[in-house]
């Protein structure tokens, strides 16, 4: 709403016969300027900042067959979790395949967690196996959980073809597709 | 005697200058705004706690589409240097024409047999066609060359390898990529990722919490 100012009242009168000129303001109502100026900067700023990338790093050991070379790993501190098909994790403790365990990405951190409370920190190492069902999505979520829970002794290889048969096996016994 | 006349203030406040402000903010988000540039390989990353930015300078980006293909994206300042030293390794011939498409190009499509012939294709006619990508078995391990090539031309600078994957991609295209990093000596990358807010009590958001106490 343009407004127009007018002086009421007051004022010289100017003589019979003269025309009144007719002074129109020249201020304009700024508001809803102003309103669309502030939907567009909060749409500005949402989008700058959204689609800004960030990125992880990620450090992989290098293959070596000298046995010296290998790091050793306490087996009273591991843990090994293997990703499978369909967003689940096997995971079992020390070197014992058969201890295998079944769980989700929900339950991961407790697991991390309560394993990282009963080992010494030099101790701790996890082992991640995505074996060949396992997305990339997978794996990126549990370096991710590494990140969260601070553990700085990770690494990740392929599962043995032992270990792998067993998810297999598992799957199928779950009826994982 | 007349009664004191009561003032009566106008509810009109000067708009401005709050427009002057709005307008000001407005423009330099609108010139500060990159849009992201449409990409003609469609990959959705994980997202991740990192807040490190990922830059474009001196990258060597590897994409992993949903279907497990793997393309590989550059700075355009290093685009030239690699070319000729991907001919120089192969023992290829490239013309000063197909140096200068392939600058242009956006990023690598297909096997190196087809790369003149993929770099003259406007982003049209790359969305239309079905691209193959770059062989990464392990018989026509290309993806190596390039890496190799991308090194060898940039002796001295560091270059920042990026890994972009889509989530729904298999494991082992994404280990395909690494393999052959690992056989150029390579051994520190940067997942590209989606910005993540780091969930309450856990060990890291306390330990950010307090490293920004201490600062």
């Amino acid at each position: 709403m343009a407004e127009m100012e007018v002086k009421s009242g007051g004022g010289h009168k100017k003589g019979p016969g003269v025309k009144k000129g007719k002074k129109l303001s020249t201020r304009v109502d700024l508001t809803p300027m102003v309103d669309l100026g502030f939907l567009l900067i909060t749409f500005f700023i949402f989008t700058t900042t959204m689609s800004q990338p960030t990125s992880m790093n990620l450090a992989m050991p290098k293959d070596t067959d000298k046995p010296d070379e290998i790091n050793k790993v306490k087996e009273s501190g591991s843990l090994t979790l293997m990703l499978g098909k369909g967003n689940t994790i096997y995971y079992y403790f020390g070197n014992d395949p058969a201890t295998m365990q079944t769980t989700g990405y929900k339950d991961l951190r407790k697991i991390i967690l309560d394993k990282k409370k009963i080992t010494p920190a030099d101790d701790l190492f996890i082992i991640i196996k995505p074996d060949k069902d396992a997305t990339y999505k997978n794996a990126v979520d549990v370096l991710d959980e590494m990140s969260i829970n601070v553990i700085n002794r990770y690494a990740m290889v392929d599962p043995t073809a032992d270990e792998y048969s067993k998810i297999q096996a598992t799957e199928k016994a779950s009826g994982i597709q | 005697m007349g009664r004191a006349k009561i003032k009566r203030g106008s509810t009109n406040v000067d708009m401005t200058a709050m427009c002057d402000v709005a307008f000001l903010l407005l423009s330099f988000f609108i010139l500060t705004t990159k849009f992201k540039p449409e990409e003609a390989i469609e990959v959705i990353p994980p997202s991740s706690v990192s807040s490190k930015a990922a830059t474009d300078k001196d990258a060597f980006k590897v994409s992993i589409n949903k279907d497990g293909q793997v393309f590989i994206d550059m700075s355009e300042e290093m685009r030239g240097d690699v070319i000729k030293e991907l001919a120089k390794e192969r023992n290829l011939t490239f013309s000063p024409e197909d140096v200068k498409y392939f600058e242009q190009a956006t990023f690598v499509g297909g096997p190196i047999s087809q790369l003149n012939q993929f770099d003259r294709l406007n982003s049209e006619q790359i969305k239309a066609t079905k691209l193959s990508g770059i062989p990464v078995d392990s018989a026509n391990n290309e993806l190596q060359a390039w890496i190799s090539a991308a090194v060898q031309a940039n002796l001295g600078t560091k270059i920042n390898f990026y890994i972009k994957g889509d989530n729904s991609s298999k494991f082992p295209a994404f280990k395909a990529v690494i393999d052959a990093f690992k056989k150029n000596d390579i051994y520190k990358y940067n997942l590209v990722t989606n910005a993540e807010d780091v969930p309450e009590g856990t060990e890291l958001y306390r330990k950010n919490i307090l490293g920004e106490m201490g600062k």
